[in-house]
């Protein structure tokens, strides 16, 4: 075996011009595919990012019948050791309630429904980052009994800061709901039908109104990235008794990873040609070494070496080439896009203006997740192995009396 | 001894559909210690003969024993084997492993041969020094002369301690110097070390030191002499 990885080595090196050229080939491939992959994930995390912080969070614990039948009659109790057990679970960074319901928003001349979102201000706005989008006034506090309004229903009930809302609704088992609420603050939410309707209250003065007294509808879990809700999902599961569940924002909102993993599927087929055109790269070198050497092969296979003994040469040399391009295109492409991670790419233009509007920061971002990396690598290695397969098979069919003649 | 009994040989193959006979119904012995030179015009066969008695072709028809053994049975496997034991070859274009330097060319048939390390560094030393390449066992292919690879070659096709050695056309790419060093160490391993030498060759001067001369002619023996 050594003997045979000394000749395949050095049969690597025989053309080094050619080989560099093969490995490079394949850095760089390593390296597009990488960067492609990097810029494809990182804007996935940036919009996951954005769209729980706009409203769902990473994961919410409900009562098992309130996403299917959002009413206050399938809201549920929070005890406080529940709520300190997630907190205690490792990489979760924040957990808040909220109660949400709806009510007819009101002023002297106009009404329209309204999505009421009792929230614990603080945390909430760790969560949604709500109070940078107050246009008008100011953002809740603990303890407060005024409401913050979208922008939009402001304008059409004609409200503005210091004047009061009107709200009428339906309570906890079917107690009637009305209440008037001086207004605080006007937010410009990102997204447009939560502006045209959200009424923002304090989680207390929202449980008064409804008469839902020590109720929530979701307990809100935060963490630092999507890549931890599924172990969360599963470590959350575990405290809850049957009545409840969590769910993950992909849950919550299967368009979103709809959407996602079609274009990661149109981003794989782009990378299907690129390994095409690396496979057919590495085929062409691989043959090229193996039929200018068939006289070789036939003196080696007249003098006594078995066929099979040298495919597994000719196999070394390919996953040679294979190897040290996928391990130094994997370190160049980490580097590569670490830098990109550290320094994303500005949006510039309409395209920058257009991000801003959906409330996402303008920058293409870039992921440094591990498996991005070691997964390219490890594609182009069974490619490599595949490709093996030709050089093997021509070996295998290789006549000494017509070799010797080449 | 008897190392080789050819009975009937035959190698028919076509030619655009024109069947030709490169060895039509040879039978040859050769015993062991002979140096024989097999000679003839070019396409009298010569070359197909000497790949049959290689086991590095197929007969059409006809055996081919060597030591008792009958080689156009064995499977490719064991041929393989059996020519790594039994039989050395040079070649015309020398043909060595380029990326391998002098010493490692020799050690690689023994390598094949299983043998340990030192026993193989011992022997391509050894054969080296035989063939005048005491000094220049560490170097490749490339940085040698054509006499110089030849004389390689030779060493390498004696490493694995063969019945006999085949040489098609081992003097071809030499100059006459080179010839005639290459042919003093073939004869002086065949008298001292009574190593079996098959060539076939044009070369005037391969002629002249083989003791038996067998000439081909349009596949068949036209004529086999033993020099006294």
């Amino acid at each position: 075996m050594k003997t045979d990885i000394k000749l395949a080595w050095r049969n690597l090196w025989r053309n080094k011009r050619r080989t560099l050229i093969a490995i490079s080939s394949i850095i760089f491939s390593v390296l597009l595919a990488s960067w492609m992959r990097s810029m494809q994930e990182g804007s996935y995390d940036s919009m996951i990012g954005n769209v729980v912080k706009f409203y769902s969070g990473y994961l919410q614990v409900q009562d098992t019948a309130y996403w299917e039948e959002r009413t206050l009659e399938n809201s549920m109790e929070v005890p406080p050791e529940l709520k300190q057990q997630i907190k205690g679970i490792k990489d979760v960074t924040l957990v808040s309630d909220r109660l949400e319901s709806f009510a007819l928003a009101a002023n002297h001349q106009h009404s329209k429904p309204a999505m009421v979102l009792g929230i614990e201000p603080e945390a909430e706005d760790q969560i949604t980052a709500i109070s940078k989008k107050i246009k008008e006034g100011e953002f809740l506090k603990t303890g407060d009994n005024s409401v913050v309004l979208g922008r939009e229903l402001a304008n059409f009930l004609g409200l503005s800061v210091g004047d009061t809302l009107v709200m009428i609704g339906q309570g906890y088992h079917g107690v009637s709901a009305n209440g008037l609420f001086p207004v605080k603050g006007i937010i410009k939410h990102p997204n447009q039908d939560f502006d045209k309707r959200l009424v923002l209250m304090d989680i207390n003065a929202a449980r008064d109104f409804y008469s839902a007294y020590g109720l929530s509808t979701a307990l809100v879990v935060m963490t630092g990235d999507h890549y931890q809700v599924n172990h969360l999902k599963t470590d959350i599961g575990n405290l809850l008794s049957p009545k409840n569940t969590v769910l993950t924002w992909a849950e919550m909102q299967p368009e979103i990873e709809q959407l996602i993993q079609s274009d990661r599927g149109s981003g794989i087929i782009m990378l299907g040609i690129l390994y095409l055109v690396i496979a057919f790269g590495m085929f062409s070198v691989i043959m090229m070494m193996v039929k200018e050497r068939r006289r070789e092969f036939g003196v080696i296979h007249a003098v006594g070496m078995r066929k099979r003994k040298m495919a597994v040469v000719v196999l070394f040399e390919t996953l040679f080439i294979g190897i040290i391009g996928c391990s130094v295109g994997l370190i160049v492409s980490y580097l590569f896009c670490l830098w990109f991670y550290f320094h994303p790419i500005p949006l510039t233009g309409e395209m920058a203006t257009a991000t801003i509007q959906y409330g996402m920061e303008p920058f293409m971002f870039f992921s440094i997740q591990p498996s991005l990396f070691y997964n390219q690598m490890i594609l182009v290695f069974f490619i490599s192995l595949f490709i093996a397969i030709f050089p093997v098979i021509s070996i295998f069919r290789l006549k000494i009396t017509s070799a010797l003649r080449a | 001894m008897k190392i080789i009994e050819i009975k009937n040989l035959k190698k028919t193959y076509e030619d655009n559909s024109i069947p030709v006979h490169a060895v039509n119904g040879v039978s040859l012995s050769i015993e062991e210690g002979e140096f024989t030179a097999i000679v003839g015009p070019s396409g009298s066969g010569k070359t197909t003969l000497l790949n049959i008695i290689g086991g590095l072709d197929d007969a059409s028809e006809g055996t081919v024993t060597i030591n008792g053994v009958e080689i156009n049975r064995l499977s490719s496997r064991k041929l393989t084997d059996f020519r790594m034991n039994n039989i050395g070859f040079v070649f015309q274009a020398y043909n060595l492993i380029p990326v391998f330097t002098a010493k490692e060319n020799v050690e690689f048939v023994m390598h094949l041969q299983g043998a340990k390390k030192e026993h193989r560094e011992a022997r391509a030393t050894e054969l080296l020094k035989a063939v005048g390449l005491g000094e220049m066992m560490d170097r490749r292919p490339s940085k040698l002369s054509g006499g110089q690879q030849q004389r390689v070659a030779v060493a390498r096709a004696l490493a694995s301690k063969p019945k006999f050695v085949l040489a098609d056309e081992p003097t071809a790419n030499l100059d006459s110097k080179s010839t005639e060093n290459l042919l003093d160490i073939m004869e002086q391993l065949n008298k001292e070390e009574k190593i079996t030498f098959i060539f076939s060759t044009h070369d005037q001067r391969v002629v002249n030191k083989a003791r038996r001369v067998v000439t081909l002619e349009d596949g068949k023996i036209k004529s086999d002499i033993t020099k006294s």
